[in-house]
C-alpha cells in the first residue's frame, strides 16, 4: 500500500533525527557551589506540609538572596512515577522530601541524582546523625545518593473497644505468636466485634508488600533484608512461614481481599491496622488504639523486634542548578531544632541516633510515641539494588496470587519470584 | 442534503489569476507539473502535514525503534547505552505471564461487549426508528453517556456496585462476595457492561442512519407476505445494515482492545490478581512506573498488530458473506 | 476512547433534522410495546445520572433503595466543598477548557484548511497527505503514548505545559475526514465560477464553501470537544502538576488516592462527577438538533 512505501521510504529520514538526539554531556562539578533560589518537593501528608511550609519560611527569613519555593509533590498513584517522569522531562525539584529508597536505584541509573558525598563533608554529616544505621542507604558505588530523614517503623495498632467486645485483653492483647495472633483474630471475628480482624490494602501496587509481608519477615529473619549479596532471601522457612501465616487469614476471611477507599481501622470495619505512626494523625478522636509488635512464630521480644522501616528520605536531583544552596538548605532541614519540630509536627521519627534523649519532653508528653522512638532502632531498609521497584512488583505479583487469591500454593510462588528477583538484580542496569 | 442555491459571489477581476478554462502557458504548464494545479493547497495542507510529521510518524517510527533496543529513560543531558538487541523485547512480552492473563481479560471483554454492543444497538435502534411519541428524548437519553467523560460515570458506578451499594442492596443474598469490582470472576465481565453501557448511544445513531436507507418497500412487501416482526427483522432490517454491523463490530474490537481509562479506575490499576488488566495499562505499567519503555513499547506495537490482524479478519469476513 | 473511537464518526451522524418520517405503521399494541423498551432503555440509560446528582447531596452515603430519593434530612452542599477544597474544581475546569479550547481552534483552523484542500484542491502529495491521514485513524494512540512522552516532552520542551498537552490533539483528524467528505459533496462549479470572477482561493473556502457547510462544521466541533474535554490518559501523563491538570485527570487521581479521607468519600467523587458531566451534556442538549444527516454509505465504504 502506498501509506507503507512512504513509511518505508520515511526510515532514513528518522535515523537521521534520532542520531540527532543522543545524549550530551554530564553536569559540572562547579555546580555544587552555586548559590541561588531553589524549589523543593515535599509530601501531601497535611502534617508534613504544615512542618514544610513553616522550615521554608524560617529559611526564606535568614536567606533573603537564596530563597527556598516549595510545593507539595504532586498526586498520582505513586510519587515515584511522578518524580521518574520528572526527571526525564528534567523539570524536578533541587530537593524532594518524599524519596523512596526503594526508587533511589532508579533514579540514579536515569542520571537523576545529585550524589551527597561529592559534597565536602557530606558523607560524615549523614553519619553523625544516623549513626551506624546510614550505611544501608549506600549505594553499590559506596556514595550516598539519598539521605536518610525519617522513620514509620511499621507496628500493629489494635482498636481498644473492638478488643473490649470480643472479651480480649485491652493492655496486653494476645497478639505475640502466630497462633495467639490467629486465634485472636478469629475471635474478634466470630463474636461479631469487628467486621475483619485485620485489613492491609490487597492492592497490586508494588510498594503494598510493605505492609503485609515485610514488616514480619524483618521480625521473623530478625532483620534480613529482601535480598542480600545479590540473591533472594525469602525463599525460606521464615518466608514460607510469614506467607503461611498471611494465607490463612486470608483464607479464613479474617482479613479483606477488596481494595478500599476508606481506611478500614479508622471506620471500624477491621479491629486493627499494620501501619507506622503517620497514620495516628487519622485515628485522632476515630479510634482509642494501642501498639504491640508485630507477631512471630516463637513470640516477640517487646520493642526488640526487628520491622520495616517505611522510610522516606531527602534527595539532591540532576537538574538542580544551585546545588550549593541545596545543600546548605538540607543541612539546615535537618538540624536537631527541625528534627524535633517534624518530630511535634508529624509524630514521624526522625532517623537521628538518641532521639529519645534529645527530644525528651516530647516523648514525656505522648508516651504513646516512645514505643515507636525505641522501635526504631531496630528497623532494616529495602534492598539497595538495581530494578528495585520491578523486583518489589514481582514479589507482590506473586503474592497476591498465592497468599491472598490462593491460586497457588506460596512455597512454589515465592520459589518463582525469587528465582525472578535473582536474574533482575543481576542485570546490568 | 442542504440546497446549494447561494446567489453568486461578486468579485473584482485580479491580474494574472489562472482563469479555469484558459489553456496553460508554458510557463504555467511546468508549475503545474511541479506543485499540481492549485499549489495553494500545499499551503493550506502544510500545518496538517507539519503535525502528522511531527506528532504521528516520528512518534510511530520511534515507538518501533525502541522496541528493537534496550531503552530507558534518563536524565536530560545523560548518556547512557542503548543496544540493539534484536527480538529480545517481543520474546519477553511474549512470555509474560501479565501479558498473557491480559489478552485473556480483553477477550473476556470482547466477547461480552461485541455481542451485546451490536445486538442492543440494533435493536434498540428499530425501536426508536418507528414513530413514537418523545423521540427526541429518547434519543438524547441515549447519546447523554456517550458524550460524557469517562472518568464521571465511572464515579457513579463505583459507588453503584461498591460492597455495600445499591447494586449489592437490591441482590440481598444473591451479591457476590467479594463484590462485582474485587471479584476475580466478575471484574472483567463488569468493566465490559459498564462500556457496553456507555459507548451504546453512538452505535445507536450509527444503525439509525443506516436504517433510514433501508428502503420502506422492502418492509411493505414483507408485511404483505404476512412476515411478522422478528421476520422482518431477519429478512430485512439485519442484511439492510450489514455493513454497519460490521464497522460497529470493528470499532468495538478495536476500542476494546485499546481500553485503559475503564479498568484502570474502575478496578484500581490490575484489578484483583490482574484479571482486569488491559494490555494498554502494561504498557503504561511498564513504560512509565517500571521505566521499561523497550518492553512497552514491543507490547504496544504487537497490540496494534492484533487489532489489524482481528480488524482485517472481521472485514474479510464480511466481505465473504455480501 | 479517543482518536480510534472517533474514527467512525467519520460517518457520524445522528438522525435527520426533520424527525417526521414514519416508517411503518404500527400496530397499536406493539408500538406499545416498542414504547416500553424504550422507556426501560431510557431507565437504565439515565438512572446514573439521576444517582449521580442524588449521591452528590447525601451527606452519608445511604446505598439502600430509600437512598435513590433525596432525603429531607440527608441533604447538604458540603461534598461540593470538599471536593472542590481537594481539587479546585475551578481551576480544572479551566484547565479543560485551555485544553478543548485549545483542540476545537486548532481543528477549526487549520482542520478546515486541510480538509478543503484534499477534497477540492490537487496539489503535489495531496495523495501522500490524505494516505497519512487514514494511517492515523487506524494507528491507535495508545501505541503512540510512551514516544510521544519522550517526545514533547524533551526534544518539544513542553513538559507540564498547555501546549504539551494539547499538542497531540491539535488537530482532530476525524474532523479532517468529515471536512472533506462534505467539501467533496459541494459541486465544482460553485468554485469554478468564484475563481473565474478571480478570487484566491482563501476566499472561496470562506465565502463560498465554508457557508455551505456549516451544519458539518459544528457537527464535527462537537465531536472534537467530546475527546479532549473527557480525555484522561494523555493529560494525566502529561502534567503532574495539580495547578494544570483538567477536571478529568484531577477527578480521576482523586478517585485513586485520597478519596478516603473525605466525610462522604463517594458523595464528594460524585460532586466532581457531575460537575465534569455537565458541560459536555448541557452543549449535547442544545446542539443535539443541529446533527444532520450524513451520506453514510460512502464513509462506511471508506
Amino acid at each position: 500500500m502506498k501509506s507503507r512505501i512512504v513509511a518505508a521510504a520515511a526510515v532514513p529520514l528518522m535515523v537521521g533525527l534520532l542520531a540527532a538526539c543522543g545524549g550530551g554531556g554530564g553536569g559540572s562539578a562547579s555546580a555544587n557551589n552555586a548559590q541561588g533560589p531553589i524549589t523543593i518537593w515535599y509530601s501531601n501528608n497535611a502534617q508534613e506540609v504544615a512542618w514544610g511550609k513553616q522550615m521554608v519560611a524560617s529559611w526564606n527569613k535568614l536567606h533573603p538572596s537564596e530563597q527556598v519555593t516549595g510545593q507539595e509533590i504532586p498526586a498520582a498513584s505513586s510519587s515515584e512515577e511522578v518524580i521518574g517522569a520528572a526527571i526525564t522531562a528534567g523539570s524536578e525539584p533541587c530537593l524532594i522530601y518524599n524519596t523512596a529508597p526503594a526508587a533511589v536505584p532508579t533514579f540514579e541509573q536515569q542520571g537523576g541524582l545529585v550524589s551527597l558525598s561529592s559534597f565536602p563533608g557530606g558523607a560524615s554529616y549523614i553519619e553523625a546523625r544516623t549513626g551506624p544505621g546510614a550505611s544501608v542507604y549506600k549505594s553499590p558505588d559506596g556514595q550516598y545518593y539519598q539521605m536518610p530523614w525519617k522513620s514509620n517503623p511499621v507496628m500493629i495498632f489494635y482498636n481498644k473497644t473492638i478488643f473490649a467486645k470480643a472479651g480480649l485483653s485491652t493492655t496486653s492483647p494476645p497478639l505475640s505468636t502466630y497462633s495467639e495472633f490467629l486465634a485472636t483474630a478469629k475471635t474478634l471475628v466470630s463474636s461479631g466485634a469487628a467486621k475483619y480482624a485485620i485489613y492491609p490494602n490487597p492492592s497490586s501496587d508494588f510498594f503494598q508488600s510493605w505492609y503485609d509481608f515485610y514488616p514480619m519477615y524483618a521480625a521473623e529473619t530478625g532483620g534480613t533484608e529482601l535480598v542480600k549479596s545479590g540473591k533472594a532471601t525469602f525463599n525460606s522457612a521464615a518466608g514460607d512461614a510469614v506467607a503461611a501465616f498471611w494465607q490463612q487469614m486470608y483464607a479464613e476471611n479474617l482479613a479483606g481481599k477488596g481494595s478500599y477507599t476508606n481506611d478500614p481501622f479508622a471506620a471500624g470495619t477491621a479491629a486493627m491496622a499494620i501501619v507506622g505512626p503517620w497514620a495516628i494523625a487519622n485515628y485522632q478522636g476515630k479510634v482509642d488504639w494501642g501498639v504491640v509488635p508485630v507477631p512471630t512464630t516463637a513470640g516477640s521480644h517487646g520493642d526488640q523486634v526487628p520491622t520495616f522501616s517505611d522510610a522516606k528520605n531527602i534527595a539532591m536531583y540532576a537538574s538542580c542548578k544551585n546545588r550549593g544552596t541545596a545543600w546548605d538548605f538540607l543541612k539546615y532541614s535537618t538540624s536537631v531544632a527541625e528534627d524535633g519540630k517534624l518530630l511535634t509536627m508529624t509524630g514521624q521519627m526522625p532517623m537521628r541516633q538518641g532521639i529519645q534523649q534529645l527530644y525528651a519532653p516530647y516523648f514525656k508528653a505522648n508516651p504513646a510515641y516512645t514505643v515507636f522512638a525505641a522501635e526504631a532502632a531496630h528497623v532494616i531498609e529495602v534492598p539497595n539494588v538495581p530494578n528495585s521497584i520491578q523486583d518489589w512488583q514481582v514479589f507482590r505479583d506473586a503474592w497476591s496470587k498465592s497468599v491472598i487469591f490462593g491460586q497457588q500454593s506460596p512455597d512454589a510462588a515465592l520459589a518463582g519470584a525469587a528465582t525472578q528477583i535473582n536474574k533482575l538484580v543481576a542485570a546490568t542496569p | 442534503m442542504t440546497s446549494v442555491t447561494a446567489p453568486r459571489p461578486k468579485f473584482p477581476p485580479l491580474e494574472g489569476e489562472l482563469r479555469p478554462d484558459a489553456r496553460p502557458s508554458g510557463r504555467q504548464r511546468l508549475t503545474r507539473a511541479a506543485f499540481g494545479r492549485n499549489p495553494i493547497g500545499m499551503l493550506f495542507g502544510a500545518p496538517y502535514a507539519l503535525f502528522i510529521a511531527l506528532l504521528f510518524a516520528y512518534p510511530l517510527f520511534l515507538a518501533v525503534w525502541i522496541s528493537f533496543h534496550s531503552y530507558f529513560f534518563a536524565a536530560p543531558g545523560v548518556s547512557v547505552p542503548r543496544p540493539f538487541v534484536g527480538l529480545a523485547n517481543y520474546t519477553a512480552v511474549l512470555t509474560d505471564p501479565a501479558v498473557r492473563q491480559a489478552f485473556v481479560n480483553i477477550a473476556i471483554f470482547l466477547v461480552i461487549n461485541v455481542p451485546l454492543t451490536v445486538i442492543l444497538s440494533l435493536l434498540l435502534a428499530t425501536a426508536l426508528n418507528a414513530a413514537i411519541p418523545f423521540r427526541a428524548f429518547f434519543r438524547t437519553s441515549y447519546y447523554v453517556p456517550y458524550v460524557t467523560a469517562s472518568v464521571a460515570t465511572i464515579g457513579v458506578f463505583l459507588f453503584i456496585l461498591s460492597p455495600g451499594g445499591i447494586f449489592n442492596h437490591v441482590l440481598g443474598p444473591l451479591a457476590p462476595v467479594p463484590s462485582w469490582l474485587v471479584n476475580q470472576n466478575w471484574a472483567m465481565p463488569s468493566v465490559a457492561i459498564y462500556v457496553t453501557w456507555k459507548s451504546l448511544g453512538f452505535f445507536i445513531l450509527l444503525y439509525l442512519a443506516a436504517l433510514q436507507n433501508v428502503p420502506e418497500e422492502l418492509y411493505e412487501a414483507a408485511k404483505v407476505d404476512g412476515a411478522s416482526w422478528w421476520h422482518r427483522l431477519r429478512a430485512v432490517t439485519i442484511p439492510g445494515v450489514r455493513q454497519v454491523t460490521t464497522l460497529v463490530s470493528l470499532l468495538a474490537i478495536i476500542t476494546g482492545a485499546n481500553l485503559f481509562t475503564e479498568p484502570y479506575l474502575l478496578t484500581a490499576g490490575g484489578g484483583p490478581d490482574g484479571k482486569s488488566a488491559s494490555p494498554v495499562w502494561l504498557i503504561y505499567q511498564s513504560g512509565i512506573e517500571q521505566n521499561h519503555p523497550d518492553f512497552a513499547s514491543a507490547l504496544g506495537v504487537l497490540l496494534v498488530i492484533l487489532v489489524l490482524l482481528i480488524s482485517a479478519g472481521v472485514w474479510l469476513l464480511q466481505r465473504r458473506q455480501a | 476512547m479517543t482518536q480510534t473511537a472517533s474514527a467512525a464518526e467519520a460517518g457520524a451522524t445522528s438522525t435527520a433534522a426533520s424527525d417526521d418520517v414514519p416508517t411503518i405503521e404500527p400496530r397499536a399494541s406493539r408500538s406499545w410495546w416498542r414504547l416500553i423498551l424504550l422507556l426501560i432503555g431510557a431507565a437504565v440509560f439515565l438512572f446514573p445520572f439521576y444517582y449521580m446528582i442524588v449521591g452528590s447531596l447525601q451527606k452519608t452515603a445511604n446505598t439502600t433503595l430509600s437512598g435513590t430519593l433525596p432525603q429531607p434530612g440527608n441533604i447538604t452542599l458540603h461534598n461540593y466543598g470538599q471536593i472542590n477544597a481537594a481539587l479546585g474544581l475551578g481551576r480544572a475546569i479551566i484547565n479543560s477548557g485551555i485544553f478543548t479550547g485549545g483542540v476545537l481552534l486548532g481543528t477549526l483552523v487549520l482542520g478546515i484548511l486541510a480538509g478543503y484542500a484534499l477534497a477540492q484542491l490537487r496539489f503535489r502529495g495531496r495523495g501522500l497527505l490524505f494516505a497519512f491521514m487514514l494511517l492515523l485513524l487506524m494507528v491507535p494512540f495508545q501505541l503512540l503514548i510512551i514516544p510521544l512522552y519522550v517526545i514533547i516532552v524533551r526534544n518539544y520542551g513542553l513538559g507540564n505545559n498547555y501546549l504539551g498537552m494539547i499538542a497531540p490533539f491539535a488537530i482532530n483528524s476525524t474532523a479532517v475526514f468529515i471536512f472533506r467528505q462534505y467539501f467533496l459533496q459541494v459541486p465544482k462549479e460553485l468554485f469554478d465560477s468564484a475563481r473565474i470572477d478571480g478570487a484566491n482561493e482563501l476566499r472561496v473556502l470562506t465565502r463560498i464553501a465554508l457557508p455551505l457547510v456549516r451544519p458539518a462544521v459544528l457537527t464535527a466541533m462537537l465531536l472534537t470537544f467530546i475527546g479532549p474535554w473527557n480525555e484522561f490518559l494523555w493529560p494525566f501523563l502529561i502534567t503532574k502538576e495539580q495547578g494544570l491538570q483538567p477536571l478529568a485527570v484531577a477527578l480521576g487521581n482523586y478517585i485513586e488516592t485520597v478519596s478516603g479521607v473525605a466525610t462522604n468519600p463517594y458523595g464528594a467523587i460524585m460532586a466532581g462527577s457531575f460537575v465534569l458531566a455537565l458541560p459536555a451534556v448541557v452543549l449535547f442538549v442544545i446542539f443535539q438538533r443541529h446533527f444532520v444527516t450524513v451520506n453514510i454509505g460512502s464513509a462506511v465504504k471508506g
